[in-house]
């Protein structure tokens, strides 16, 4: 048995790795160009400020991703035995903290405007030798924020799935909830236009709510990871049946009594146990590395899979989930 | 897939400045108070605040180059000036509260002012490279956008002032 060796990813998900580094790489030069424009449209509103930051703070997860998937395929080392696709939980668990954070000092900015009545002045631009309301020009910028950003959602989600990955997943969901922010924004400036000033700072606490549910809901998802949940379907909470699905395979073999798995879901990465129970006290180490080996094919994220052989399994489940 | 999707967002941007156009021609934006409609053809509350060369008071008369741009601006807007003296902080907390429409005084846009209340785009630099802009209340949108419309329009002649 080899327990130091490198986990090598199948030729399908290598593949689709090398496409969701891509379109990490492409969200960071598209949210550069929509920040830009952002900013240049920035002016004095609290919701184009606050869209602002959110299309900042959107940059992180793709650069969170593609730092991770550099680290996570090193080979395991002496100090770290398990090797390093943990690298995807951390970088997320500072993700969701920024997040939440931020969404909640940008909600607090958008209630101390409009408790204190702050209007927002929105001047004027000079485009191409005319002269229009910035507000227009907010509203333009936004507009093109929502439709790169949905289309990169829409991108990124199939990707996510083939690669049952959860820190892709999440940046998608992100990506494509946009359009709800922005899509505030530009009410909120509509409403400015109309003379109606609460429209700005409204529209900015919207935003804000929105990232900070975009943190606690990346929150929830790597904590569980770091709590070493079992295998979970992309978005939910709803549990694989894959241990059982080994279980059952173990006791298709011929030695075997009773089987019963465990698995924690490490990035992108599963790693657990197979417990036995022989049929008899004499069992070959051969036939249990073989165990070990070709229960691992059964799906391509089993990283280490030990098979160990115990007298007896009082009660070999685990107590169910109660629903969350 | 990916070229399709830019292509159609220039398409978007195009019909969005086309809709701007548009829009803009309807009369938006509003004001949050109604300044402008209230100072077209009626009153114009100036806040004045002695700052040579900007805003010069000697005697009753008040001169300058800002006293200037404000009567330029009202006679373009059929209005009356009603001039309302006093230090620059007072004034600019009576702009806060909309008991005025405009300050004159010298204002730069580095003024500690800023976050509260509208400054207009910068109309001139002077030799010390500040950056000279009028005030006016926050949230008075078409009534800025009137006033930085004024400025832009004088763009060259304002650039120019001698100092």
């Amino acid at each position: 048995m080899n327990f130091g060796r490198r986990f090598i990813f199948p030729e399908e998900q290598w593949e689709e790795r090398k496409r969701a580094k891509r379109l990490s790489w492409i969200s960071l030069a598209v949210l550069t160009s929509t920040a830009v424009l952002m900013y240049l449209t920035l002016g004095q509103s609290e919701a184009m400020k606050t869209a602002w930051v959110e299309d900042l703070l959107g940059m992180i997860p793709p650069i969170v991703i593609l730092i991770a998937y550099r680290i996570e395929t090193q080979k395991p080392t002496k100090r770290f035995p398990y090797g390093y696709f943990r690298a995807v939980s951390v970088a997320f668990l500072v993700t969701a903290a920024v997040l939440a954070i931020a969404g909640l000092s940008l909600l607090f900015d958008a209630v101390t405007k409009l408790l204190g009545k702050e209007r927002p002045p929105i001047g004027s631009i000079t485009l191409f030798g005319h002269q229009f309301w910035l507000g227009w020009a907010m509203i333009a910028a936004l507009s093109y924020s929502i439709t790169v950003s949905v289309l990169l959602g829409m991108r990124k989600r199939p990707v996510a799935e083939k690669l049952h990955d959860k820190a892709l997943d999440a940046d998608a969901d992100m990506n494509k909830a946009d359009w709800m922010s922005e899509g505030a924004a530009i009410v909120g400036i509509l409403l400015v236009a109309y003379g109606k000033w609460w429209g700005d700072a409204v529209a900015a606490g919207f935003i804000s709510i929105n990232i900070i549910r975009d943190g606690i809901r990346n929150l929830r998802e790597v904590l569980a990871d770091l709590m070493d949940e079992t295998p979970t379907k992309l978005g939910g909470v709803e549990t694989e049946d894959l241990p059982r699905r080994i279980a059952r395979e173990a006791e298709k073999l011929d030695w075997v009594e009773k089987a019963s798995v465990r698995l924690r879901e490490q990035g992108h990465v599963l790693n657990g146990e197979v417990f036995v129970v022989p049929k008899t006290d004499d069992v070959k180490v051969s036939k249990i590395e073989e165990a070990s080996r070709e229960l691992a094919k059964i799906d391509w994220r089993i990283y280490t899979l030990s098979v160990m052989p115990v007298a007896g399994l009082e009660d070999g489940n685990l107590p169910k989930i109660e629903s969350r | 897939m990916t070229r399709i999707a830019f292509i159609r967002t220039k398409w978007l941007a195009g019909i969005l400045i086309v809709a701007t156009g548009f829009v803009s021609a309807c009369g938006l934006p509003h004001d949050a108070e109604g300044t402008l409609p209230r100072v077209q053809n009626g009153v114009m509350r100036v806040g004045i605040s002695a700052d040579s060369p900007w805003v010069v008071q000697a005697g009753g008369s008040v001169s300058g180059y800002e006293a200037q741009i404000v009567t330029q601006l009202a006679a373009q807007l059929h209005s009356r000036i009603e001039t309302h003296a006093g230090s620059e902080s007072e004034l600019l907390e009576k702009l806060h509260k909309q008991n005025l429409d405009i300050v004159i005084g010298g204002l730069t846009d580095d003024s500690p002012w800023k976050k509260s209340l509208a400054l207009t785009r910068p109309y001139h630099e002077d030799r010390q490279g500040k950056k000279h802009v009028l005030a006016v209340p926050p949230g008075e949108n078409a009534w800025l956008l009137t006033v930085e419309r004024y400025l832009r329009d004088n763009e060259e002649r304002l650039k120019a002032i001698p100092e």
